[in-house]
């Protein structure tokens, strides 16, 4: 992508914007704290009860490809997921947010979610159990072996080390115009592993809504160098940049009979190449698919 | 002045107090000695609730004998009636949504001799939007 650099890059651009958000944030939740929203009347795709617990499972065949080189495909056979909002604190998942202001169509927040990158080292990570079911063999990848891209150098062994569990935390905006539903969220690392920051945004485009909805989502993952090298580096072997990730999915569900649905979706994410560089990572791309009932309990 | 103001203002309290309570009397069940009880009298809906689904126990008691029916306002399956008695007892199994209204009428169901609600109690439950996320897998 246009905006990978090799080799480590300053962050201090990017702290000093992650520094500034919340205070921009603050300011628009100040001045949206009159606002109540009260467009909420019920249960409906859109809205949920405050304080109740919610909990769903899906089941069916899937699969999530693993890019590295020594990495096992992670099946989707198990989902489960839950979620409990309260007036302004709410779990989701791993996820955890506190929501300073909203209106019907904009909600400004303060999230916290896991690092994503683990799930391709660790099938024991928790992301692996809410998104593929029971984990299987723990411990960190072994590693491999092959030159850097482009790279005339003989291989050279790729010491194994551990990538830690790391939550990141910062504000998030999401919003919905139209029908189209939009997030961002601007990241950094809060567990002192690497000090990394993450963009993650994203549109979802509603093609068809009748009986069943199919949606098209498209968005971007942007990974600073701190995080691209906790995963993907290794000292005086390959040392990379940041990354910027565009995906793209395609989603339907559909009511079935009682509290089931059905649920279908493919996704498609191109990795950067500060990522595909890297000497562990054999594919430049991470695909997704999933056919299967949704319960809700 | 402020007495002679008092003086009409109290003389319209008094009429307005005597057309309340003539109201008030036109209202009321006739049969006033008769004691109707409902046990439960209350039913709370949880958030997740839709509905009651109770048994409900009705008894009525007069000091002297009567002969009546209980019915449920807008109920009309529900009928139970006696013929000179004292007392008596009747369980049913309802469900309902809304406040019911148990009454004793007399045989001919003209004239409601007792009255008594069943309340129902709907927990406030307050919505708010979900989280939107379509950079997450299942969203």
């Amino acid at each position: 992508m246009g905006i990978d650099h090799p080799g480590y890059v300053n962050n201090s651009m990017y702290a000093q914007l992650f520094k500034c958000l919340p205070l921009i944030i603050a300011g628009i939740a100040q001045a949206q704290a009159a606002v109540s929203d009260d467009d909420c009347k019920g249960m409906s795709d859109d809205c949920v009860a405050v304080g109740k617990w919610n909990f769903s499972v899906a089941l069916g065949a899937g699969i999530r490809s693993n890019p590295l080189a020594t990495g096992a495909n992670i099946p989707l056979v198990v989902i489960p997921q839950f979620s409990y909002y309260g007036k302004r604190f709410f779990i989701n998942d791993l996820d955890l947010g506190f929501t300073l202001a909203e209106n019907t169509a904009n909600t400004f927040s303060l999230v916290a979610s896991p690092g994503y990158d683990r799930v391709f080292f660790y099938r024991s990570d928790l992301q692996n159990i809410f998104i593929g079911g029971l984990p299987g063999n723990p411990g960190p990848a072994a590693f491999v072996v092959r030159a850097a891209a482009g790279s005339t150098q003989t291989p050279v062994r790729f010491p194994p080390r551990a990538r830690h569990f790391t939550y990141l935390a910062g504000p998030e905006w999401t919003f919905k115009l139209s029908g189209v539903s939009g997030q961002i969220d601007v990241l950094h690392d809060v567990t002192d592993q690497n000090n990394g920051t993450e963009i993650r945004a994203a549109l979802g485009i509603p093609l068809v809504e009748s009986k069943g909805s199919l949606t098209a989502s498209a968005g971007i993952t942007w990974k600073s160098a701190a995080i691209v090298n906790y995963y993907y580096g290794a000292a005086g072997i390959y040392e990379a940049g940041s990354a910027l990730n565009p995906f793209i999915k395609l989603g339907y569900t559909l009511p079935l009979a009682g509290k089931w649905r059905f649920s279908a979706f493919a996704e498609y994410e191109r990795l950067g190449n500060a990522i595909a560089n890297s000497p562990i990572v054999e594919e430049r791309f991470v695909a997704t698919a999933f056919v299967g009932a949704i319960y809700t309990f | 002045m402020t007495r002679r103001a008092a003086v009409p203002a109290f003389v319209l309290a008094a009429l307005l107090c005597g057309t309340q309570r003539s109201a008030v009397a036109a209202t009321e069940p006739e049969g006033h000695d008769i004691r109707l009880e409902l046990s439960p009298r209350i039913c709370t809906l949880a958030a997740d609730d839709k509905q009651c689904n109770t048994w409900v126990h009705a008894s009525w008691q007069s000091p002297h004998e009567e002969s009546l029916c209980l019915v449920i306002v807008d109920r009309p399956e529900v009928k139970r009636c006696w013929e000179n008695y004292s007392e008596g007892t009747y369980n049913i199994e309802l469900v309902f949504t809304d406040d019911l209204i148990f009454q004793l009428k007399d045989l001919d169901l003209r004239r409601v001799l007792a009255s008594e609600a069943l309340r129902v109690i709907k927990a406030a439950i307050h919505y708010r939007h979900k989280r939107r996320q379509p950079w997450n897998l299942f969203d």
